[in-house]
C-alpha cells in the first residue's frame, strides 16, 4: 500500500529521470511524466487501491505470490506509461505481460490454462512484431538512438514506414483490442480472477492507446494519416460487432468484456481522426473507462460470489433486496454509456466532436453516424441488463439479498464520486492533457498539413 | 595460448587421475579446480599476461573475440561441472576419463575459436568431435547410446570428409591455408565449390537444417549429462568457428553466400520450431529447441557485422547457461516426458522458479539474457538492410517456440499431479539460483560482455 | 619421361570421393561404411598432394596437411572400431539396419 501512496505523490510534479543503460546501442533508462503519462499513472494509482479494497475479503491461495505479481505488473504498467526510450518501453511492456500470464493461469477459472495461453501468444506475437518495428526505426534514426526525440526524426521512406506502422499497430491493436484481433479478450476477461480482470481491462488495455498516441502518431505520422481510414473502418466495424454480440450475451462478464471492446474501438477511431478535442477526449475517456469498468467488475464479482451465477437469465429483482448495490451499479453503468452529468459523457462528447471535426478523413460523417449507432446499442444492452438483473420479480436465487460490505461500499462510493466530479468539472483533466495533445498533434503534422 | 595448453595438460592429468585417485570426490574436485585454473589463465591472458610465448607462424590468432568466447565457454563448463558432475557417476565406471575427454574437447574448442589457418580449423573440429563420439557411446550397456554414437560417428566423419574436400579445393585455388580472405580469382569454380562444401560441413556441425537430422537422435540417445555438454558448449564452439571462417576467409564473397545462408536459417528455424511443438519428451524437445536456437545463431552468420559478433557472444552465453540449467534439473527427474514435470512447483518451488527463468530466457522474454541476445540478432540482420522477411519470419518462429517452452512452465505450475520426488542438495540449488541470477543480470546489463570485446 | 597431367590425377581423386560417398549411403555393413569413409579421406589426400606438387611446388603445405589427415583418420578408425565392437556385443551383428532403436 505504501508503494501506491508513493505513486500518488509522484503525480504531483512533472518528473524526469535519465540514466545511461546500454550505452553501446544508445539506449538509456529515460522516463518522463507528461500529461498523457500523468493521467494514466493517476488511473493506475487509483485503480490499484480500488481493486485491493474491493477484493479485501477474497482469499487467495498463496496470497503473497498473488500480491507480488500484482505489484510487479503495476511496475510494468507505470514503466510503459512513463518510458521515453523505445527499448525501455518494450521492456516494461513485456514486464506487465508476464505477471498477467502467471496471475491468470494460477488463480483463474476452469479453462484458465488454455485461455491464458491464447492471450499470451496473441500479445507476445504483437509485441515481438513491435520489437522488429522498433529496431527498424532505430536503424533509420540519424543518431542511432532509442530515445523518443530521435525517433521523431527517423527518416523512413514511405513504403517501409507503412510496414513499420502495421507491425506496431498490430501490437497495440491486440492490446486494445481492435477487431479482428480481439478473440483472446472475452475469454481472458471471463476466466481471469476478477482483480486481474479489473487491471487487464481497466489499465492494461490503455497501454495500446498510449502506444498509439506516443509511439505511432508522432513517429510515423505519414503512415498514420495514410492508413487512418482503413484503421478507423476496422475499429468501427469492431464496435458494431462487439455491441451486437453484447446484446446477445447472457453472461455478465462477457457482456462487460464486449462493451469494453466497443469503447476501446471508439478511442482508436477517434485517434485516427487526429483532432485536438478528440485527442483530449481519448485521454479523458481512458481514465473514465478505467474506473467505470472497475466499478462494473466489482458488482459482477459480488453477484457471482453471492448468488453463484453470472447468467442474466437466472438473475432478477436484485434491487428489491439490495438497493445500495443497485443504485451504485446503475450510476456506473450509465456513466459507462455516457449519460450527461457523468464522466463518460464528457469523454464521449469530446471524441464524437473530434471525429466529426476531423480534417484528415473524407468519411467523417459516416464514421460519426456509425459510432453514434453503437452508443444507442450500448444503451440497449446496458439498460436491458439492468432491467433484467436488478428489476422485476425476485426469484429463488435472489430473495436472500445482499447488503454491501464496508470495503465494497467504499470502493464503489469512490468510483461514483469520481464519476460525478469528472462529469461536472472536467477542467482539471482538460488542463492536464491540453499541452501533450497539442504537442503530439504538432508532431503528427496535422497543424502544418491543414493550417489549423 | 594459456588456455590451449592448460586444457590439454589437464586432459592428461585427468586421464592419469582415473587410476591414481580412487575417490570420486577427489576426481571431481580436481576437475573443478582444473577448470578454475584454466578460466583464470584465460582471463589473465585477456588482461595481457601470457604464460607461454610460442610462435605459431600465424596459424593461431588469439584476439579479443576468441579470448572472450573462450572465457564464456570456460565459465559455462565450470557451471556445468558444478551442477552435473555428480550425475556423470551414473553413466559408467570411467569417471576420470569422462573429465579427460571433456578437457580435450575444450582444447579443441580453444583451437577452433582462434584458428587462423584452415589446418587448425580442421584439427580443432576433429579434436572436438572424436572425444564426443566416445562420450555419446559412453553408456556402454545402453543400446540407444550405442546407436547414437554410431550415427554421430558416421555423419560426423562424412561431414569431415566434405570439409576436407572443401579445404583441398580452396588450397588448390589459393595455395595457402591461412585465412586471410580470398583475393585471387573469387569467381573460380574451385573457390565456389570449396566454399559450398565448407558451408555444408559447418552446417552439419552446428546442426542447421537440412543437415540437422542426426541431432535429435544423437542428443536423445546420448547420456543426458553429455547431451547437456554437446548441445551447449560444443554447438556454440562450432558456431564461432563458422563465424570466423566465413568472416576471415569468405568475407569478400558475402554477396554470393548470403542468400544461401538466409535460406538455411529460415529452414532451420522452421523445422526446429515446428517439430519441437510435437515432441512428448522434454529431452527430445530440447534437442529440437537446440536446432531452433541454432537457427537464431545462424542469423549472426548471415549478417556478419559488428552487431552480429557481439550478438553471437551474448547468444552463446545466454543459450549455454540456460540450457545447462534446464538439463541439470532434467537429469534429476526419472520421467523425461512433459507430464513428468506436473506439479513440480509444489515439490520443488526453488528449482521450478529457476527452471522458469531458464525457459523464459530461451524463449526470449525481456529481463533475461535470452531476450537481449535475440534482440542483437534481429538488430544485426535488420542492420544489413536486406532480407527483412527473414527478421519477421524469425520473430514469428520465436512465438512458436514460446508454445513448447511454456508447456513445461504450465506443467510445473498449473497442472495437477503427484510430482516426482527428487533429491537436490543445497549447493546444487544455490548454484542454480546463482545461474538464474547471472541470466537476469545479463538480461539487464549486457554491457558486461560487450565491454570486454572492445577494451 | 612425360609426366601424368594433373587432370588425370584429379579425375582419380574425384572418382574415389564419389565412390566413397556412394558406399557410405548404400552399404549397410558397418565395416564397409568405415572403409567408404577412408576412401573419401584418401581422395582428399590425393588432392592435397597433387595440388601441392603441380601448382605450388615451392612449399610443402599440402603434404603436411595429408600427414595430419592420416593421423586423424587413424584416430577416427580406432574410435569407430570400438563403437562397432560395442554394438556387435549387443546385437550380434554389424548391419546398421539392426541398429534401429530410434527412428531417424
Amino acid at each position: 500500500m505504501s508503494i501506491l501512496g508513493l505513486t500518488l505523490f509522484k503525480n504531483v510534479s512533472y518528473l524526469q529521470f535519465h540514466a545511461d543503460w546500454i550505452s553501446s546501442i544508445n539506449s538509456s533508462f529515460s522516463i518522463r511524466l507528461d500529461g498523457l503519462g500523468q493521467i494514466l499513472c493517476l488511473l493506475t494509482a487509483v485503480a490499484y487501491p480500488l481493486v485491493f479494497i474491493s477484493t479485501w475479503k477474497t482469499q487467495y491461495k498463496k496470497s503473497h505470490n498473488f500480491f507480488a505479481l500484482m505489484l510487479l505488473m503495476q511496475a510494468g504498467l507505470m514503466g510503459v506509461f512513463l518510458a521515453m526510450d523505445a527499448l525501455l518501453f518494450y521492456f516494461f511492456w513485456e514486464l506487465a505481460l508476464i505477471p498477467a500470464y502467471f496471475l491468470c493461469s494460477q488463480w483463474g477459472g476452469e479453462r484458465r490454462i488454455a485461455v491464458t495461453f491464447k492471450f499470451f501468444i496473441y500479445t507476445f506475437t504483437g509485441s515481438i512484431l513491435m520489437l522488429v518495428a522498433i529496431i527498424y526505426t532505430y536503424l533509420q534514426t540519424p543518431t542511432h538512438s532509442f530515445d523518443i526525440s530521435a525517433f521523431y526524426n527517423s527518416s523512413l521512406n514511405n513504403s517501409s514506414a507503412s510496414w513499420v506502422f502495421w507491425l506496431m499497430f498490430i501490437a497495440f491493436a491486440i492490446k486494445l483490442p481492435v477487431w479482428p484481433l480481439h478473440t483472446w479478450q472475452p475469454d481472458t476477461y471471463e476466466q481471469s480472477p476478477t482483480a486481474v480482470t479489473m487491471i487487464l481491462s481497466g489499465v492494461m488495455a490503455k497501454m495500446g492507446v498510449l502506444g498509439m498516441i506516443r509511439w505511432l502518431m508522432p513517429v510515423l505520422h505519414l503512415s498514420f494519416y495514410q492508413w487512418g481510414d482503413t484503421v478507423s473502418t476496422l475499429a468501427i466495424t469492431g464496435m458494431i460487432y462487439a455491441s451486437l454480440i453484447a446484446i446477445q450475451q447472457d453472461d455478465l462478464k462477457r457482456l462487460v468484456a464486449y462493451s469494453s471492446m466497443a469503447h476501446m474501438g471508439l478511442m482508436c477511431a477517434t485517434l485516427f481522426a487526429e483532432t485536438q478535442s478528440g485527442m483530449q477526449g481519448v485521454m479523458i475517456q481512458m481514465f473514465n473507462h478505467g474506473i467505470n469498468i472497475i466499478g462494473l467488475w466489482i458488482v459482477i464479482e459480488l453477484i457471482e460470489r453471492e448468488f453463484g451465477t453470472r447468467k442474466i437469465s437466472e438473475l432478477s429483482g436484485l434491487a428489491h433486496r439490495s438497493p445500495a448495490m443497485a443504485m451504485l451499479f446503475v450510476v456506473v453503468a450509465l456513466a459507462n454509456i455516457g449519460l450527461p452529468l457523468t464522466n463518460g459523457f464528457i469523454g464521449e462528447f469530446l471524441m464524437f466532436n473530434g471525429i466529426f471535426a476531423s480534417a484528415v478523413t473524407k468519411y467523417y460523417i459516416v464514421f460519426t453516424v456509425l459510432a453514434g449507432i453503437t452508443i444507442i446499442l450500448a444503451a440497449v444492452y446496458t439498460l436491458n441488463m439492468i432491467r433484467k438483473v436488478f428489476y422485476g420479480e425476485t426469484n429463488s436465487l435472489t430473495t436472500a439479498g445482499y447488503p454491501l460490505r464496508l470495503n465494497e461500499k467504499m470502493a464503489l462510493a469512490i468510483i461514483v464520486v469520481l464519476v460525478f466530479v469528472i462529469g461536472l468539472y472536467p477542467r482539471i483533466f482538460l488542463n492536464m492533457t491540453q499541452e501533450t495533445s497539442e504537442f503530439i498533434l504538432k508532431k503528427a503534422g496535422v497543424g502544418g498539413l491543414f493550417g489549423q | 595460448m594459456n588456455a590451449l595448453l592448460l586444457t590439454a595438460v589437464f586432459g592428461v592429468i585427468m586421464m592419469l587421475s582415473s587410476f591414481l585417485l580412487t575417490s570420486k570426490t577427489a576426481i571431481r574436485g580436481l576437475a573443478v579446480s582444473g577448470m578454475v585454473i584454466v578460466l583464470a589463465a584465460n582471463v589473465l591472458e585477456m588482461m595481457g599476461i601470457v604464460f607461454f610465448k610460442i610462435d605459431t607462424k600465424d596459424m593461431i590468432a588469439f584476439d579479443r573475440f576468441s579470448l572472450l568466447f573462450n572465457s564464456i565457454v570456460f565459465i559455462s563448463t565450470l557451471v556445468y561441472f558444478l551442477l552435473s558432475a555428480r550425475d556423470m557417476e551414473k553413466v559408467g565406471i570411467n569417471y576420470g576419463e569422462y573429465f579427460a575427454l571433456i578437457f580435450f574437447v575444450l582444447c579443441g574448442v580453444t583451437l577452433s575459436s582462434s584458428f587462423h589457418s584452415l589446418l587448425i580449423l580442421f584439427l580443432g573440429i576433429e579434436i572436438i568431435s572424436i572425444p564426443l563420439y566416445i562420450l555419446t557411446g559412453s553408456d556402454k550397456r545402453n543400446l540407444k547410446s550405442n546407436e547414437a554414437s554410431l550415427k554421430y560417428f558416421l555423419l560426423g566423419a562424412f561431414s569431415t570428409g566434405l570439409m576436407l574436400m572443401g579445404i583441398a579445393l580452396i588450397y588448390g585455388a589459393t595455395g595457402t591455408f591461412s585465412t586471410n580472405g580470398i583475393t585471387t580469382s573469387p569467381t573460380s569454380a574451385l573457390v565456389i565449390a570449396g566454399m559450398l562444401l565448407l558451408m555444408f560441413s559447418m552446417a552439419f556441425k552446428v546442426s542447421a537444417a537440412p543437415f540437422h537430422f542426426w541431432t535429435p537422435d544423437v542428443y536423445d540417445g546420448a547420456p543426458t549429462v553429455f547431451t547437456s555438454f554437446m548441445a551447449t558448449i560444443v554447438k556454440v564452439a562450432a558456431f564461432i568457428a563458422f563465424m570466423r571462417l566465413f568472416n576471415d576467409e569468405f568475407g569478400s564473397l558475402q554477396s554470393r553466400w548470403q542468400l544461401l545462408i538466409a535460406l538455411i536459417t529460415a529452414i532451420t528455424l522452421f523445422i526446429g520450431n515446428i517439430t519441437a511443438v510435437f515432441q512428448q519428451s522434454v529431452k527430445r524437445m530440447l534437442a529440437y529447441s537446440s536446432i531452433s536456437q541454432a537457427g537464431f545463431m545462424m542469423m549472426a552468420i548471415f549478417a556478419m557485422n559488428a552487431d552480429a559478433r557481439e550478438g553471437l557472444l551474448l547468444y552463446s552465453a545466454a543459450y549455454c547457461l540456460a540450457t545447462i540449467g534446464i538439463f541439470a534439473v532434467l537429469m534429476k527427474l526419472k520421467d523425461y516426458s512433459f507430464d513428468g514435470f506436473n506439479a513440480f512447483a509444489k515439490q520443488q518451488p526453488l528449482l521450478a522458479a529457476t527452471t522458469t527463468i531458464f525457459l523464459l530466457s530461451l524463449a526470449g522474454i525481456p529481463l533475461t539474457a535470452g531476450f537481449l541476445s535475440k534482440f542483437w540478432m534481429i538488430k544485426a540482420v535488420a542492420g544489413t538492410g536486406k532480407y527483412l522477411w527473414l527478421v519477421i519470419f524469425a520473430v514469428l518462429m520465436a512465438v512458436v517456440s514460446v508454445y513448447y517452452y511454456f508447456r513445461v512452465i504450465q506443467a510445473m505450475y498449473f497442472k495437477e499431479g503427484d510430482g516426482q520426488t527428487i533429491e537436490a542438495s543445497l549447493p546444487f540449488k544455490w548454484t542454480l539460483v546463482l545461474l538464474a541470477g547471472i541470466i537476469v543480470l545479463l538480461g539487464v546489463f549486457p554491457n558486461w560482455i560487450i565491454y570486454w570485446l572492445y577494451f | 619421361m612425360s609426366s601424368v597431367p594433373m587432370s588425370h590425377i584429379l579425375f582419380v581423386s574425384t572418382a574415389l570421393f564419389f565412390i566413397g560417398m556412394y558406399g557410405l549411403f548404400t552399404r549397410r555393413n558397418m565395416i564397409t561404411m568405415l572403409m567408404a569413409i577412408e576412401l573419401i579421406l584418401n581422395s582428399v589426400n590425393i588432392n592435397f598432394v597433387v595440388f601441392n606438387k603441380y601448382l605450388y611446388p615451392d612449399k610443402l603445405d599440402g603434404i603436411f596437411f595429408t600427414i595430419f589427415i592420416i593421423t586423424i583418420a587413424a584416430a577416427e578408425a580406432a574410435v569407430a572400431i570400438a563403437i562397432i565392437i560395442n554394438l556387435y556385443r549387443s546385437h550380434r551383428s554389424i548391419d546398421v539396419e539392426n541398429a534401429s532403436e530410434m527412428k531417424w
